[in-house]
């Protein structure tokens, strides 16, 4: 063991890094956006779960339970007419509404129970979750008072049901999210391994034409990638059992131009590195605030309203938001609802194609 | 007339990379059936030279004309072969596959064996070019630079590295190409490969300090030795 060699590899290193000003800047700049993003989502002041409340008791409780309700602070509820409620449960505006019933007061005082009926989305168990303890919470200060009032929701689902667990609401959004990031990472290495060899010279100085480089490219991966699109699919369904009720031709649509998005974003950010090395340093940057963002973990619903508005720009949200629309709710392409989100995600596709595209012509001129 | 047309007519090209100038104003021609010799020391701007050649740099001013078309054009690149100086192929395919891909993008693949012949790599054309050797991997370079049989080839220092034995055998490929018709373009700073030029450029700092048959510049500096006679060369202009 020699102190001085050991010190010579450590100098090597550093002296390294200090060369490599993308690489420093990433190392340390990569963990504070990261984290900064994480605590604003948790700590920011996030949206609550909207829910209706539909009073149509003819005694006094209804309107106490309502107000309780409306004043809330881990729920936004208002009422509104069950015809409303319903409407808005079925566009996703509304994660659930309770219907206190016309004989709730009556049953109240001659059986001592209460059976409000409430109606979830069901397609986001966390909010799901949050709306049952509100209403559970808004019981609890009325037996207090009552005192001896047993309380029995009847709970009903719109999507999925009381058997969907957490694996069948991030089933959905991880069968996307695992084809766009090993598609992204093997495109961006290949590419600029051939760089690094000097391939990518020798192409350059043939007949070549910069779209045919392009698509072959993404042929070529695309290939790869419907494979392993197919791959998951088939695993994630027949042996994970992952809750579907949608068209299993259409979830692998989606996630085919998933990866044709993820083959040229590769292709279109491996023109801003050199190495590979610092294409790998891409991922946190690129793919980590996207499944923070993407509603994959959080509802995009519950975030604090400036991150909805990025959420809402980045493609992958849709992504996301469609596979869920296919598999929890059935969604097919007369739904208006995935039309937005199959159409965002293939005019993604077509802009990353296109920038793709530019940077490697202005590379060869 | 198209025998008159030069295979590379270079005019008054400069270019610069930042603050480095890498030529200034630089004009030759190199006619057909020629071997051109590009001789100079390293960062002389050989390089650069060659690459504005193929369009891969953008000259500032002056014209490029390769095979009668102005440059840069995509597609007289098809007649054209590149051997760059490092041997640029693909480390898992086999030497066939490098040959037969070049070949395709050039849009000719009718030659892979003829290549493979040529460079002595038939017998190994199954092998994968990261278990082949340095020196075979330079004639699998080679290889894929002449597959698709083109008018005029540009050597980047094709004989760096390569053993004495090896670069005698290139050198009598290199002629027998340019009997058969074929323009070649060679940049070395080897003075012994120079002798073996039809014509040769003498560059330095980017610019042309003499060019001639070996015989015309030895004349030209007065000397017995080519080597002599660059550096004389070099000097005279550097006043």
């Amino acid at each position: 063991m020699s102190a001085m060699r050991v010190r010579a590899i450590t100098q090597r290193l550093l002296h390294q890094f200090r060369r490599d000003r993308r690489t420093l800047a990433l190392l340390f700049g990569a963990p504070l956006v990261i984290l900064g993003l994480l605590g604003y989502l948790l700590r920011g002041g996030g949206e609550v779960p909207k829910m209706g409340v539909v009073n149509i008791d003819g005694g006094p409780l209804g309107s106490i339970i309502a107000s309780t309700l409306e004043s809330s602070k881990t729920v936004a509820a208002s009422s509104m007419s069950q015809a409303d409620a319903d409407a808005r449960l079925r566009s996703g505006d509304l994660a659930g509404y309770v219907l206190l019933p016309p004989d709730l007061s009556v049953q109240a005082q001659q059986r001592r129970i209460i059976t409000p009926e409430v109606h979830l989305e069901g397609s986001q168990p966390g909010l799901s979750q949050s709306i049952v303890q509100s209403v559970s919470q808004s019981f609890v200060t009325l037996a207090s008072q009552a005192g001896g009032v047993r309380f029995t929701p009847r709970i009903t689902f719109l999507y999925g049901g009381p058997n969907f667990d957490t694996l069948d609401y991030f089933g959905a959004a991880f069968i996307g999210l695992v084809v766009f990031f090993l598609v992204f990472v093997i495109t961006a290495v290949a590419f600029l391994r051939e760089r690094g060899q000097g391939t990518l010279e020798r192409l350059m100085a043939s007949p070549l034409r910069w779209a045919e480089i392009v698509l072959g490219y993404m042929l070529g991966f695309t290939v790869l990638a419907l494979v392993q699109s197919a791959e998951v699919l088939a695993f994630s369904l027949l042996v994970l059992h992952v809750h579907n009720v949608g068209n299993v031709a259409l979830i692998f649509l989606l996630e085919a131009l998933m990866a044709i998005a993820a083959v040229n974003l590769g292709i279109f950010l491996s023109m801003f590195a050199r190495t590979e090395f610092q294409a790998v340093q891409f991922i946190p940057l690129v793919i980590v605030p996207q499944v923070l963002l993407a509603g994959i973990i959080f509802p995009v619903s519950t975030e604090p309203g400036p991150l909805q508005v990025l959420s809402h720009v980045l493609p992958l949200t849709y992504a996301v938001e469609g596979l869920r629309n296919i598999m929890i709710k059935g969604a097919d392409l007369t739904w208006s609802s995935l039309q937005i989100d199959v159409g965002v995600v293939l005019g993604f596709c077509v802009l990353v194609i296109l920038a793709g595209a530019t940077t490697l012509r202005r590379r060869i001129a | 007339m198209a025998t008159e047309i030069s295979a590379i007519d270079v005019d008054r090209v400069a270019k610069r990379f930042g603050k480095q100038t890498a030529l200034d104003g630089v004009s030759l021609r190199v006619r057909r059936g020629e071997v051109y010799g590009l001789l100079g020391p390293n960062g002389a701007g050989k390089t650069t030279l060659i690459r504005s050649l193929v369009g891969l740099v953008a000259p500032e001013k002056g014209t490029v004309t390769v095979l009668g078309r102005r440059m840069p054009e995509l597609e007289v690149l098809a007649h054209v072969g590149y051997m760059t100086q490092q041997a640029a192929l693909y480390p898992d395919l086999s030497a066939e596959e490098n040959v037969h891909f070049f070949g395709a993008i050039h849009g000719r693949v009718d030659g892979v064996r003829e290549a493979l012949e040529l460079v002595d790599l038939w017998d190994r054309r199954k092998s994968v070019v990261s278990t082949l050797s340095g020196g075979m991997r330079t004639r699998c370079s080679l290889a894929c630079a002449l597959v698709h049989k083109p008018d005029l080839l540009l050597l980047d220092e094709p004989t760096v590295g390569v053993d004495p034995q090896l670069r005698v055998q290139l050198w009598d490929r290199f002629r027998k190409m340019a009997a058969g018709g074929t323009s070649i373009l060679v940049s070395s700073h080897v003075m012994d490969e120079a002798e073996r030029c039809d014509r040769l450029g003498l560059i330095r700092f980017g610019t042309l300090l003499a060019e001639g048959t070996v015989a015309e510049l030895k004349a030209k500096a007065g000397v017995e030795r080519l080597e002599d006679a660059f550096l004389k060369l070099s000097e005279v202009s550097a006043q």
